[in-house]
């Protein structure tokens, strides 16, 4: 097989490459089901946040809110509270909603573990 | 084939190909597509089940009805009410506790209701669902008690002028023509009253209790909380659980010789000395049959 020929076949290969990248990248790519609620869109992760924060002013249960936003990463609790009430503040939610996100955050920041609140 | 592979364009398009191939394997395989938007409706069941019972929990503090209904949908269910009944039945099967469901089957009512309605709390006393009427006799700063003057305790003419004045004699005419809303009228919450208890002979429905709670209107009551007990233990349900029943039905299976005692937890109706019955097929034999239970708001 003449040099030619080998850098065509190469040329070809590489292009075949590029081909089924675009089409296992874009035109068809893998789809999830079953997905976890961290990998979920940030106005949806923020919207699971403000329904834990509306259940915590009902229920005032510190331990049960840790744990449902705990769902959404491995980040602290308090932290993912702190991102949903800075994008609260940016995107124009109520103040009643500010206000319930608040309150959530202040419960988080000083919530332990082991189910105390550090006074 | 040694003809074919010196054939320039089928090397390439054989190039081409393996090319292809490893470009797939690379996409689909080794680096595939990772997704960080993902919408609600991908979640997988568990996670479903848990964003349910946030936003039941949730609708339990804002009633907010529309907005329950909107995160709902969400999640893409098919039919999101019959999904929260299902829901609520398979955590009660799991022996998650009844607090837990009721959140669920709250928002499912309200949902086929299509509005906001109380909890259903045990209330042992008729609740009327008419304002009350308060019987205030304590004068206002609008209207100053009159002061008493010498001169009205000694000229004998002042009383009648001093009675004129008093502030309490409008709102005992106030009081009395509120007097007709003293009528009891059934509100959400008006307790149940045993109507009929049948015996229902047929095989199929052999020791099973059904349960029909109807309001007022002969509508049928969904998410009314009733209490089975037993000597040996106690269940807990809803009606409207199985919607395809009818949203005011719940049933409970007997066990032949048993003695139930059934506690409607609304308005507290309770009947004792529950028991399959007996009923006996074409053929003579006897087995046991079910009961029906009507229950009805006044």
């Amino acid at each position: 097989m003449s040099s030619t020929k080998i850098i065509m076949a190469l040329i070809a290969l590489v292009i075949g490459v590029g081909l089924g990248l675009v089409y296992g990248w874009i035109i068809d790519p893998v789809e999830y089901t079953d997905v976890t609620p961290d990998v979920l869109r940030e106005d949806y992760r923020v919207d699971y946040v403000l329904m834990t924060a509306e259940a915590y002013q009902t229920d005032f249960d510190a331990a049960a809110a840790a744990r449902r936003i705990a769902q959404l990463g491995s980040q602290p609790p308090a932290e993912i509270v702190s991102s949903a009430l800075t994008y609260a503040n940016v995107n124009g939610f109520t103040q009643d909603e500010i206000r319930t996100l608040q309150t959530l955050l202040t419960a988080m920041q000083t919530y332990q573990p082991d189910g105390s609140l550090n006074p | 084939m040694k003809q074919f592979l010196q054939n320039s364009i089928l090397q390439i398009v054989l190039a081409l190909l393996i090319g292809f191939g490893l470009g797939l394997t690379y996409s689909w395989l080794l680096s595939p597509v990772t997704y960080v938007d993902a919408h609600p409706a991908l979640l997988r069941a568990d996670f479903k089940d848990q964003y349910r019972i946030i936003i039941a929990v949730s609708y339990a503090s804002n009633k907010d009805l529309p907005r329950a209904q909107a995160r709902l949908n969400l999640l893409g269910d098919a039919d999101p009410v019959s999904e929260l009944s299902a829901q609520a039945q398979r955590m009660l099967a799991a022996g998650e506790a009844f607090e837990e469901t009721r959140p669920l089957a709250q928002l499912a009512t309200d949902l086929r209701q299509g509005y906001v309605s109380e909890p259903f709390t045990a209330t042992p006393f008729p609740t009327f669902n008419t304002p009350s009427v308060q019987f205030t006799f304590t004068p206002t700063e609008s209207e100053p008690q009159p002061e008493v003057s010498e001169e009205a305790t000694v000229t004998p003419a002042a009383p009648t002028v001093f009675f004129e004045q008093t502030p309490l004699t409008p709102l005992v005419q106030a009081t009395l023509t509120l007097r007709p809303t003293f009528t009891p009228t059934a509100g959400p919450g008006a307790p149940f009253v045993l109507m009929s208890q049948e015996t229902v002979c047929e095989p199929g429905m052999s020791k099973v209790m059904q349960f029909v709670l109807l309001n007022a209107k002969r509508e049928q009551v969904p998410g009314a909380e009733i209490i089975v007990t037993w000597n040996q233990g106690e269940d807990r349900f809803f009606t409207g659980l199985k919607p395809e029943l009818g949203d005011g039905y719940a049933d409970f299976m007997m066990e032949a010789g048993t003695v139930y005692n059934i506690r409607v937890v609304t308005g507290g109706a309770f009947v004792a000395d529950v028991r399959a019955p007996d009923c006996t097929d074409p053929n003579g034999a006897a087995y046991p049959g079910g009961i029906l239970l009507t229950f009805q708001q006044p």
